[in-house]
């Protein structure tokens, strides 16, 4: 099982949504996919999508404004 | 599977609205370690709403999500660690509880339920389309966005004529759909005489949804008539559901007691039927849900949990030791005859110290040294044998009844 992690820290929506969909696609079942962002709304519209398509999620608060969305894919 | 990691905390708290934030801040400050579990964003129900003027202290009034950002920076500041996902599973029976995630096990001493609810859905075709489209739950938030507009209500009960009435503030017409015949709302009685005299209120009786349209954007509510199966439909900017509310309990059924509209009960310390295990705000039930009692909620919550704590670690380390048996006198420190068998106790401690060990526990303060022992009724003595209670004694208690039982 492999992890992997995109930098979107700097970028404003819906890049990070746009990155996280086409990485997501890369990866095999089981594997996590792990979006820094530092943009709230990042951390709503990455989750919500997750979420609707089944795929486990978790954001892990890393600094004050900073987070990383871990996405398992399912 | 991947390996679950466990980590260990003194409190875990799911759910952190408003209550999960405050009995964290409380266990925080009391130096427990605390993790919140919030499964969306940090400050719950309450960023919903846009302005709140009843929580005491912002006399000019304060955004929901101000407010709850402030307590979230208050929590952080007593080191509350925040993770946000959404709890899978928990065990919540026996000394170490377990909140499970999907890529963690938190292991706690208390776990603190503050897990709030959610507005019901009328579950009508195509509503999931418009939700945030058009479809809303909160008047106070999204009334002025229907200034001069026709919004549609659904429900009868006091929110939905309240709020109904609110909203003729702001739009030009409000219809609201009642499911009842004609005159019978299940709101008190002073709303509904209100509701019947407001010129810019409608009422259509004996209608359901039937579903909604649109485009990108919510255009139309199609009511049915129960009675004549006739569809009505109306268009309007906004439909407000109000048609009740749904504790998020699913994870805690048949763990603890839960009401049979899924609210979970506790007692008014905010404990549950099971031990060390609490529940505060919008999931528990009771009578008013606001920020200010979810504040409330919390502080008792949290105090307790520290309470808790320190009486697990005074009962294992004092009172439950295995190297020689012991007696735990068991008193209420405010009656004299208690107190008067106390100094009776403590002269058979300095004879007997190095046979027996002795702990004196006082109910007055907290019954929860008591409730572990087994003890219901004071005085009592408890007499320890390898770390279990051998046997209680209520009647005759002397140093001659304590030897024999001590043999």
């Amino acid at each position: 099982m492999k992890e992997v992690t995109i930098d979107c820290l700097g970028e404003a929506c819906p890049v990070p949504l746009i990155k996280a969909e086409n990485a997501l696609k890369e990866i095999e079942v089981g594997d996590l996919l792990i979006v820094q962002i530092d943009h709230s709304c990042a951390m709503k519209n990455v989750p919500e999508w997750a979420r609707k398509n089944g795929h486990n999620v978790e954001i892990e608060e890393v600094d004050d404004g900073e987070w990383e969305v871990v996405i398992e894919k399912v | 599977m991947r390996e679950k990691k466990v980590e260990q905390y003194d409190v875990v708290v799911i759910g952190g609205g408003a209550a999960g934030m405050t009995a964290a801040i409380y266990a925080g400050r009391a130096r427990l370690s605390t993790l919140i579990i919030e499964q969306a964003l940090v400050g719950g129900l309450a960023t919903n709403t846009n302005e709140i003027e009843n929580y005491p202290g912002f006399p000019e009034g304060v955004t929901g999500k101000g407010l709850m950002e402030l307590f979230h920076q208050q929590a952080k500041k007593f080191d509350v660690k925040f993770k946000l996902t959404d709890v899978r599973k928990v065990e919540l029976e026996g000394e170490i509880k377990k909140v499970e995630t999907f890529r963690n096990i938190y292991e706690a001493k208390v776990v603190i339920i503050a897990s709030g609810g959610r507005p019901r859905v009328t579950g009508a075709d195509k509503e999931e389309d418009y939700l945030g489209k058009g479809i809303a739950f909160c008047a106070t938030c999204d009334a002025a966005a229907n200034t001069g507009k026709t919004v549609v209500v659904i429900g009868s009960g006091d929110a939905a004529i309240e709020e109904g009435i609110f909203l003729t503030k702001f739009a030009n017409k409000v219809v609201v759909s009642i499911i009842h015949d004609e005159g019978k709302m299940d709101c008190n009685e002073i709303a509904k005489a209100a509701a019947l005299a407001n010129s810019k209120m409608e009422f259509q009786w004996n209608t359901v949804v039937d579903h909604f349209e649109g485009d990108e954007e919510l255009k139309t509510v199609v009511l049915k008539n129960l009675k004549t199966e006739a569809l009505i439909p109306i268009d309007c900017h906004t439909c407000f559901e109000f048609i009740g509310y749904i504790p998020n309990t699913d994870i805690f059924k048949g763990l603890i007691d839960i009401t049979n509209k899924g609210y979970i009960v506790t007692n008014e310390n905010m404990e549950t039927n099971v031990e060390g295990v609490y529940a505060v705000g919008d999931v528990r039930d009771r009578y008013l849900r606001q920020v200010a009692t979810c504040v409330g909620d919390g502080a008792t919550a949290g105090v307790g949990a520290e309470k808790y704590i320190a009486e697990s670690e005074a009962f294992v380390s004092h009172v439950m030791k295995e190297d020689k048996p012991g007696v735990a006198y068991v008193f209420n420190a405010i009656e004299a005859d208690q107190r008067e068998l106390l100094s009776e106790i403590e002269k058979m401690e300095l004879d007997y110290k190095d046979q027996y060990y002795f702990s004196k526990i006082d109910v007055y303060k907290s019954k929860g040294l008591a409730n572990r022992l087994g003890v219901k009724e004071y005085p009592a003595v408890a007499i320890i044998k390898d770390g279990k209670v051998d046997c209680i004694i209520t009647e005759n208690i002397s140093k001659e009844s304590l030897l024999k039982a001590l043999k």
